[in-house]
């Protein structure tokens, strides 16, 4: 009998890797992985004009992390991060709810013009934004307002495929149906019972999201530019100035945005292997 | 000499032993199932025998020769595998042509032998459908066809039907003996089920744990099971432990066996039968069970419970509670090895 | 239209309703089937919606759209600008080089990345996940930190262009970043870990069974890659092909971070023509614009058709 079990366990032996595939990812992962590294390791040097550069400091953090506008920088990226997704989440969840439980017939349209963002990306969506309230006289042409709208806008693909990806998972039109089947209101089975279910599909869409504003510098610079700088905008104006801080900059906003992707694929796998 | 033979094949991966020493030969012209539960090793045998696995020791030899070592492209063997394996960028006549394109035949040969290989397997006025488009029953008689258009001097079969519903399944059944029958084309088929095994056969070589547990035909491997695993693998043995059947029999069981009785060969009367032809024991009916046109029932029999199998002629004839006499013939009372249960 | 039939589909459902509650005389069929009033009043959370998105996309859009059709000089309803953006040299230039760099970039990262994806495919699942988080973590790269990483790296000072004065190699010493070529070596950065990353899950698609039905078939390895796996994901490597080719039309960040507006690439001149030192020009910015819009809309389209014949492939297969 154990004889039987063992070559159960044999029918998926672990494949071995050929020695051209070793070298083939090897090389485009080093590829990839040089220009970080370089960054990295210049930031953390004071020369660098031979093999090897030399002077190790720390200085460029020193000066980078006691640097105000550097951290004001990095509150606004915050800012417009928290807020423009949370904005998005909660109007395509009320939206959502129209679409489950009164008229599916908007799906259709919900996705079209969810998809549009995805296509059109930054620049487009921001010279349309500047055109269309730059000089109306009114608050929207307020550039926070422009900048938050266009946030909103940039997400949406992103966080609408997480949330009908968990709703479609969840069957939420069968679970608003036998809520109301035991008394409960449409829209109260949608919050208590539809919403909680769906928690952790929304969470790794809006993580996703937030590194995508993170790392957004078209539209903040496009719409707000100096008015506004964000951290995309604030290295870009430092690029010139002073390349030591400006590496530096670049492997804090690469540390931040690996961590953000490292927790999403980890919450991925968590929910894969549920 | 038989025309496939197997001489002491051993496979490992790694350290698990998945076929140990199996030596058998095949004669030429038969259809013959390897039957197994699964992870049994079957499998792994035919693989090895198209070549897509290499063997760890022994030697295979197909038509007098030692393919042992010559690659699966060189054994001009057909293999139909248990599902997808159909080119899907291909129609099915392309997928049928794909052999013999391979083989460089000319195009006017080609065509004919598609359109008969195709017309074999029943699949006319399908030849432009891509895979897609086709049923799993229609994609394996495609994957069939195009296994045999090339001709090949042994046919494989790895569970070709397991991912098929039950009534195609019983059609791509026969339609397989009627082509095996057709083309005289040796044939070996893997399967994991007992009665498609005993349809398709005319030998069953039984598996288990990657050995040869029993071999023969159909009718042998079902009535005369060697042991208590192909007792109940092969249809469904009342199996009684020695002392079980001495409580209810009196007759003693040498130690190390078990008693295997077919439920279809035990009588079942609501009087004591007067010229009873073996043993009589009195039970009591538990529950009752129609299976097709079997009627299954439950009894009994102090602490030992029996199944006893009558056709379905009329409806119910014994009730649950009532107390009946059961016949148990001498001759189907076998007296079978048990299987050694340390390891489990 | 939609709200009139809308209103008489709600009409009928309350007659029958009431129908019903006459013969099972029960409140709660009542209940159980929302009456109209309370029906309108579910749409109201599609409200803030759909003000967001005509406010912020739908219009945007329109907006452009607009601005290229009001001439720049005549000020009337025309193709004005579109004839003089089609004339005018630097953005006869501006196309060309933004199609040109990102057809390059997408050609060649497809290819390197159909390598990467098949040999990732191969290897142990130890060996693919790391390969893969490598994909993720580095494609998390890009914009202004890519373009100061290679600025770092080859710029004028850079790294390796200072190696390659001292050790002699003349590709690296004299290469010039701030060129299209410069650009497109960028580019092409960008693109690889995006298209692996695609290409990836299609490789799942092929089937262990075809290679062995192949090898049985008499296949050679030839005949098996270029039969049967390159023509099972074409429509991946084409829907891939069309995501990096508009992925690098739309890319701004980086381009701007190198050449700022000193190279002809449409991104860069549409974005000066509304922002900028100089005076604003939504005509020709629009009529650019809508260009690029046309270009991107060509390429969303293409993609949605094979990513349509993909999925109805892998539906069955």
């Amino acid at each position: 009998m154990s004889l039987k079990t063992k070559a159960v366990g044999a029918s998926a032996p672990d494949k071995k890797t050929p020695l051209a595939a070793r070298i083939f990812l090897g090389v485009v992962a080093l590829y990839l992985l040089v220009p970080f590294l370089t960054t990295l390791v210049y930031s953390l040097f004071v020369e660098w004009t031979d093999v090897l550069p030399s002077g190790f400091t720390l200085r460029n953090y020193a000066e980078l992390f006691t640097n105000s506008t550097f951290w004001f920088s990095i509150g606004r990226t915050l800012v417009l991060c928290l807020v423009s997704v949370a904005i998005t989440i909660v109007l395509l969840l009320l939206a959502m709810y129209v679409v489950v439980a009164v008229n599916r017939r908007l799906g259709r349209f919900m996705q079209f013009v969810c998809m549009i963002p995805y296509a059109l990306q930054g620049v487009i969506l921001s010279i349309g934004i500047i055109s269309l309230y730059t000089g109306t006289g009114t608050i929207l042409s307020n550039r926070m307002f422009m900048l938050f709208g266009a946030y909103t806008i940039l997400v949406l693909p992103y966080i609408y495929q997480g949330i009908r990806n968990a709703l479609n998972a969840i069957d939420a039109n069968m679970l608003i149906q036998a809520a109301e089947m035991l008394g409960c209101g449409r829209f109260r089975a949608y919050v208590q019972v539809v919403l909680p279910n769906i928690v952790s599909g929304i969470l790794v869409s809006s993580l996703l999201a937030e590194s995508i504003v993170f790392g957004d510098f078209v539209l903040a610079n496009n719409i707000a530019g100096t008015n506004y700088q964000n951290i995309q905008v604030f290295l870009q104006a430092n690029m010139a100035r002073s390349s030591g801080l400006s590496s530096a900059i670049v492997v804090v906003i690469f540390l931040v945005v690996a961590a953000v992707t490292a927790l999403v694929l980890k919450l991925q796998h968590t929910s894969q292997n549920k | 000499m038989a025309y496939i033979e197997f001489r002491d094949v051993v496979k490992r991966f790694g350290d698990n032993t998945v076929l140990d020493h199996i030596s058998f030969g095949i004669q030429q012209g038969d259809l013959v199932t390897l039957l197994g539960p699964s992870g049994c090793g079957k499998s792994t045998l035919l693989r090895c025998l198209s070549g897509l696995e290499t063997v760890t020791e022994g030697q295979i030899v197909l038509n007098g020769r030692d393919v042992t070592n010559v690659p699966a492209s060189k054994r001009n063997i057909g293999m139909v595998f248990q599902q997808y394996s159909l080119f899907p960028n291909m129609t099915v006549e392309q997928n049928v042509a794909f052999g013999l394109k391979m083989k460089k035949v000319d195009p006017a040969t080609t065509e004919r032998k598609v359109r008969e290989a195709i017309a074999m397997v029943e699949l006319t006025g399908k030849e432009r459908a891509y895979p897609a488009n086709l049923s799993g029953g229609q994609q394996q008689r495609a994957a069939l066809a195009r296994s045999i258009v090339t001709e090949p001097s042994v046919l494989l079969l790895d569970e070709p039907l397991s991912a098929i519903d039950a009534k195609l399944r019983k059609a791509l059944q026969s339609r397989i003996r009627e082509i095996h029958q057709e083309l005289g084309l040796t044939t070996i088929f893997v399967t994991h089920d007992q009665d498609e095994a005993m349809v398709m056969s005319d030998v069953i070589q039984l598996f288990h744990a990657g050995r040869i547990e029993q071999a023969g035909s159909p009718v042998e491997v079902y009535t005369s099971p060697v042991s208590e695993f192909a007792a109940s693998f092969i249809g469904s043995y009342n199996q009684l432990s020695g002392a079980q059947f001495k409580a209810i029999s009196g007759s003693d069981v040498p130690a190390g066996n078990v008693v295997a009785i077919r439920p279809e060969t035990i009588g079942i009367s609501r009087e004591r039968p007067t010229d009873a032809d073996g043993y009589v024991v009195v039970g009591t009916v538990a529950d009752s069970t129609p299976r097709g046109n079997v009627l299954r029932y439950t009894v009994r029999v102090g602490q030992t419970t029996l199944l006893v199998d009558v056709l379905f002629r009329s409806f119910h004839m014994f009730d649950d509670g009532e107390t009946v006499y059961l016949t148990l013939p001498e001759r189907d009372c076998l007296v079978i090895p048990e299987n050694a249960r340390s390891a489990a | 239209m939609a709200d009139i039939s809308q209103a008489g589909a709600a009409l009928a459902a309350d007659a029958a309703a009431s129908g019903a509650g006459r013969t099972a005389a029960h409140a709660s069929a009542e209940e159980a089937r929302p009456p109209r009033g309370r029906k309108w009043v579910g749409y109201i959370a599609f409200l803030p919606f759909l003000l967001v998105i005509v406010g912020y996309e739908l219009l945007p859009l329109a907006q452009l759209v607009l601005d290229s059709l009001i001439g720049k000089e005549s000020g009337a309803f025309g193709l004005e600008n579109f004839i003089k953006v089609f004339t005018t040299p630097l953005y006869q230039q501006s196309i060309i080089n933004s199609v040109w760099i990102s057809l390059v970039s997408a050609v060649v990262g497809i290819v390197v990345s159909f390598l990467a994806a098949r040999f990732a495919y191969e290897s142990s699942e130890r060996v693919r996940n790391a390969f893969t988080m490598v994909l993720n973590m580095m494609s998390n790269f890009s914009g202004v930190p890519l373009a100061f990483a290679f600025m770092i790296l080859m710029g004028n000072s850079g790294v390796l262009t200072i190696l390659g004065e001292q050790w002699g190699i003349p590709f690296l010493a004299d290469f010039d970043l701030y060129t299209g070529e410069g650009l497109l070596v960028l580019y092409i950065y960008f693109q690889i870990p995006l298209a692996t990353l695609l290409l990836l899950p299609a490789f799942s698609g092929i089937k262990k069974s075809w290679r062995e039905a192949a090898i049985i078939l008499q296949a050679s390895p030839l005949d098996y890659w270029f039969r049967i796996v390159i023509p099972n994901l074409m429509p991946s490597i084409l829907g891939t092909l069309s995501v990096l080719f508009s992925n690098a039309l739309a890319a701004y960040a980086t381009a701007f971070a190198v050449v700022m507006n000193n190279y002809a690439l449409l991104p860069l001149q549409i974005t000066s023509k509304f922002k900028g030192d100089v005076q604003i020009d939504a005509a020709t910015g629009g009529a650019l614009a809508v260009v690029l819009i046309i270009l991107m809309v060509v390429c969303t389209l293409i993609n949605n058709y094979f990513t349509k014949r993909a999925s109805k492939g892998r539906e069955i297969i």
